[in-house]
């Protein structure tokens, strides 16, 4: 996927080791950081090598947190004032001499807004902040893509008065490092790395308390921790829990009002704030929540309604279980809260958990995701603690896989249980069911293909195109496209002591089936095929091969790994000559590097089904032999008693011939 | 049971029996021709008698099916033992003529020397025939052996005794 839309590629000039320009023009300046500019990214200036007056930035990517690939490719075409856009993206050698991928982006016009924090005025907010900005996420949702890291600190002014300019939030997953008081409750309440691509009134919503922050010259709900922040917004509803008592200007406060709305629907487009006088008519009152008569403790913190109740729920589902086999929640809802509907859908859940046996965690799992999603449609999905939306499953799963084990555990199940799906039934009328459906059905083909190239690694590759490969094989090297992964196993190849194993293994082949939009389909089978049979081997081979095919370039050192590992495919070959023949043929076609020859040579099937005949044929000869010979060992007493026949017959026959003899001689002589 | 059990071994020796009646009439025409011969012609029977004594006596020995070595002692007898008989036929039927011929050591001699010679080709036959039988055999298995070694060298299958590979 990524391979079509790379549009320009980072080139390896020189080989490895040499300096690399990213899209074959930019050079990252690893002695000039940028403190600040990358809104909490890394970031190096960057210099453009066709035009040297061009203030540019290299974000650095981590490799747990892939960047936007989706984004970059539609902005770096694009240009729209007001926010530092993604140019390019590539591996870069960093100062300790591994690799690193990085996105070029303009550099920041000035320090940000957080560097000296001041009140703003109306006037200097509305014409400096809300309407460019309003600008850049209009353009932004014209293509379809959010920012999701609006926040004073990654929005930069190059003097007062000037227009301000959105920061870079390319180069990792979106809303990844955007603090808790920035992001709707239900984002919030998210994994980082799982807040998904969003929509357009997440960034409005944002734009909203960086507004409210500017106004008051700090941040608002200082002091509190995330959990602290996102329960006091659920509990009392975003604008009132972060304007609380604080004064603003009538503009600004009607502002807020639609701009902090809990619902995403309630608030106004970024189209309508290029006037914000119409944007402050629009006015969308939303039904406050129904509040129960008594609070219900969930791990002592007092629940009022369904919507804390299904947060508090998604921290702790274990009390989900509790609850229920107590019977209080049904309680609490038809008494306390008095929604006798949402009671009997609740009842719906539970009635279905007993279908399973009482000790299935899983089905302890999937009962509270569906009771948070039937008591708060808007909240996220949740599962076993970690709440995500089901567009931010490829940015958890990065992490998970690169730095939490017990996070890819819980993604494993989820995947597994096909929660999505059974989140979106919940909730058909937010979501596209029938999409979700898929993608989850998906997931789960991907995560049941056994042995290399399936399993959660296929899925996370899938799902981030920009997801270097973790391969233990490629320590060092930064290979997010396919057409860098071979130049990256033939530097591994030149280093004895690191060429021991296969030359694909599980994540290389994950990577590579990820990124072939499933042309290898047909052979991720025979990567858990039988090693001693070679299918691995052969495996392996074609899947390089046909990448050499489409990235040429000859690769003598990965041809000689591939033959060293090659041992079970010449084994294939049972006749002397033939496999003597194919050995000098390999060992010629290694100095050229080219595998293509070399799998024609293995996978030549005519040729090995006339060989297996011959072999056959063969045996069924030495069987014959064999027989023969075991009879010859077994026939000397019969060849004795034929021999004493035959010597007696012959006697007579001479005793005959005698008499004969001596009659004739009396008679004729 | 008894009954059925008995009665299998009845029926075998009545078909024996049955089966032996043909060798019996020989031997019984044969005892035939031999007193009638002794009968009417007694001289000639006292010199084939003694000429042939050696092969008769081993006749009586002989304890092989056919009895080979008796037959060809007693047909190279035979052979020794025309020219006399012819001999006695021709000078008279006699008692007289009959010893006189069994006096001369030659014709003694010459019938139980062509006796022994019966003999020795009875016992000597069965070894060559034999050793010449298993020259042929061993000849093929060594040309079996290097067919085997062929396809072993050029198929790698295992030597005889070791497992073989599945084609």
């Amino acid at each position: 996927m990524a391979e079509k839309s790379a549009e320009k590629p980072a080139m390896r000039e020189g080989g490895r080791g040499a300096p690399a320009l990213i899209g074959g023009r930019y050079q990252v300046d690893f002695a000039a950081p940028l403190a600040g500019a990358g809104g909490g990214v890394m970031a190096f200036v960057a210099r453009d090598q066709q035009n040297a007056a061009a203030g540019l930035m290299a974000l650095q990517i981590r490799p747990g947190a892939p960047a936007r690939v989706h984004a970059i490719e539609l902005l770096s075409k694009s240009a729209i004032p007001g926010l530092l856009l993604p140019l390019a993206h590539g591996t870069a050698f960093t100062s300790e001499g591994s690799e690193a991928g990085f996105v070029i982006c303009g550099a920041p016009p000035g320090p940000s807004l957080a560097a000296a924090p001041r009140a703003w005025g109306e006037r200097e907010l509305l014409d400096c902040v809300l309407r460019p900005a309003a600008m850049v996420l209009d353009a932004l949702a014209t293509r379809g893509i959010t920012h999701r890291a609006i926040r004073p600190d990654n929005i930069f002014q190059g003097s007062a008065g000037e227009p301000v300019a959105l920061g870079a939030a390319w180069a990792s997953p979106p809303a990844r490092l955007q603090p808790a008081l920035f992001e709707p409750p239900y984002a919030a309440m998210c994994h980082h790395a799982g807040r998904g691509e969003g929509s357009g009134a997440d960034d409005v919503y944002a734009l909203g308390v960086t507004l409210l922050t500017l106004a008051l010259g700090r941040p608002p709900l200082a002091g509190l921790d995330d959990a602290a922040i996102i329960r006091r917004k659920l509990d009392l509803g975003s604008y009132a829990a972060l304007v609380g008592e604080a004064r603003l200007p009538a503009m600004i406060a009607d502002l807020l009002r639609g701009m902090l709305a809990e619902d995403p629907v309630h608030r106004p487009p970024p189209q309508l704030y290029l006037d914000p006088s119409a944007a402050r008519a629009r006015r969308l009152a939303a039904r406050p929540g129904r509040r129960a008569q008594r609070a219900l403790k969930i791990a002592d913190q007092p629940v009022w309604d369904a919507r804390s109740l299904a947060h508090a729920l998604a921290r702790r589902p274990e009390e989900a279980v509790r609850l229920v086999r107590s019977h209080y929640l049904d309680h609490w809802l038809r008494r306390s809260l008095g929604d006798a509907v949402l009671a009997g859908r609740a009842d719906d859940v539970v009635r279905q958990r007993s279908e399973f046996p009482p000790e299935d965690s899983r089905a302890d799992a999937t009962m509270a995701m569906r009771l948070i999603a039937i008591l708060d449609p808007l909240a996220p999905l949740c599962w076993r603690g970690v709440a995500l939306w089901p567009d931010g499953l490829g940015g958890v799963l990065a992490e998970g896989l690169q730095e939490n084990s017990d996070l890819a555990a819980k993604i494993d199940d989820l995947v597994a249980a096909e929660a999505v799906a059974g989140w979106a039934l919940m909730r058909p009328e937010l979501c596209d069911v029938t999409a979700l459906r898929q993608t989850a059905q998906h997931h789960r083909m991907w995560q049941r293909i056994r042995g290399l190239g399936g399993g959660l690694a296929r899925i996370c590759y899938a799902l981030n195109p920009l997801q270097p490969c973790a391969s233990p094989l490629l320590a060092g090297s930064w290979v997010a496209r396919l057409a860098d992964l071979l130049p990256a196993l033939e530097a591994v190849s030149q280093q004895a002591e690191r060429r021991r194993g296969e030359p694909v293994d599980s994540h290389i082949a994950a990577f590579i089936a990820a990124h072939q939009d499933g042309r290898l389909g047909g052979d991720l089978g025979a990567f858990a095929g039988d090693s001693a049979g070679g299918e691995p081997q052969l495996a392996s081979l074609r899947a390089l091969s046909r990448l050499q095919a489409a990235f040429p370039t000859p690769l003598p050192g990965l041809a000689a790994w591939l033959v060293e590992r090659a041992e079970p495919l010449i084994e294939r070959w049972h006749n002397r000559a033939r496999r003597a023949e194919t050995l000098a043929q390999l060992r010629r076609l290694t100095q050229a590097g080219q595998l293509l020859p070399m799998l024609a040579l293995f996978d030549d099937r005519h040729a090995l089904a006339a060989d297996a005949q011959g072999l056959k044929q063969a045996l069924v000869a030495v069987a014959k032999i064999d027989a023969e010979r075991a009879a010859l060992r077994t026939a000397s007493a019969e060849r004795r008693r034929r021999a004493t026949h035959i010597g007696h017959e012959i006697a007579l026959g001479s005793g005959m011939l005698a008499l004969a003899a001596s009659v004739g001689w009396l008679v004729f002589g | 049971m008894k009954a059925a059990s008995g009665a299998g071994p009845a029926v075998a020796r009545s078909a024996a029996r049955r089966a032996a009646k043909p060798g019996r009439s020989l031997v019984w025409l044969q005892g035939l021709a031999c007193g009638a011969l002794a009968t009417l012609a007694t001289p000639l029977a006292v010199l084939l008698g003694a000429l042939l004594l050696p092969g008769l006596c081993v006749l009586l020995i002989d304890r092989m099916p056919g009895k080979p070595v008796a037959r060809t002692m007693l047909l190279c007898g035979a052979a020794a033992s025309v020219s006399p008989a012819w001999h006695l036929w021709d000078h008279g039927l006699t008692m007289e003529n009959s010893l006189d011929l069994l006096s001369d050591v030659l014709t003694v001699g010459l019938a139980w020397a062509a006796t022994a010679a019966g003999w020795l080709i009875a016992e000597v036959a069965p070894i060559c025939v034999y050793l010449a039988l298993e020259a042929t055999a061993k000849r093929r298995d060594g040309e079996l052996r290097a067919a085997r070694a062929r396809h072993e060298a050029e198929w790698g299958i295992p030597p005889a005794g070791a497992e073989t590979p599945e084609a």
